[in-house]
């Protein structure tokens, strides 16, 4: 699971039959600073790229997410869908101490 | 496998069922010499790994549907083992 900031969504018209339902969010994926400067700092974007997650949660432009990439995206789903990415959490608090030693 | 670094852990309340009373720590991934390498991977932590703690993560989902029991879950990363030394005699 990766941390990212929701800065967008994405609406469908048509889809897969099983995707009918769901959200779709635009990640901006926590790098090493970002769990630094923790929840409450400003949004700011780090250097991966931008996912389109899947979200059957409810997370809000904003907020923070766990998804989770790869073939494992799909899994909850009672048929092979193609997904990449699924918010698997909402975030409401990080505990960060990088090690500086 | 990725060696790494646990360096914190995330709390969330609504998240998938299965990840319900999981242990979710930040593991950061590290180099041999203990250089950080990449960003953070939020896993799951069967073993109580603390506080700046080296341990080894595994991306096998398989393995990490079976840990949370739930075939349905989207599980991916966990807390496979805490290392002790790099090398033997040398504990980190």
């Amino acid at each position: 699971m990766k941390l990212g900031t929701v800065i967008g969504r994405v609406t469908l018209s048509k889809t897969v039959p099983a995707l009918v339902g769901g959200r779709f969010l635009i990640v901006s994926p926590f790098g090493r600073e970002q769990y630094e400067r923790g929840l409450d700092a400003p949004i700011s974007f780090g250097k991966d790229f931008t996912p389109v997650v899947y979200d059957a949660l409810g997370g809000g432009v904003c907020q923070v997410i766990g998804y989770v990439e790869g073939r494992e995206a799909a899994q909850p789903f009672p048929e092979p869908t193609p997904v990449d990415a699924i918010n698997a959490a909402l975030v409401d608090e990080i505990f960060y101490s990088p090690w500086k030693g | 496998m990725l060696l790494a670094r646990v360096e914190g852990n995330v709390v969330a309340t609504r998240k998938h069922p299965s990840l319900d009373g999981r242990r979710l720590v930040i593991c950061q991934p590290i180099g041999a010499s203990g250089e950080a390498e990449g960003s953070p991977q939020v896993a799951i932590d069967a073993h109580g790994a603390g506080m700046h703690q080296q341990v080894v993560i595994s991306s096998d989902g398989a393995a990490a549907r079976k840990a949370v029991g739930d075939e349905k879950s989207p599980v991916r990363w966990l807390v496979a083992a805490v290392v002790d030394e790099h090398e033997p005699g040398v504990r980190v």
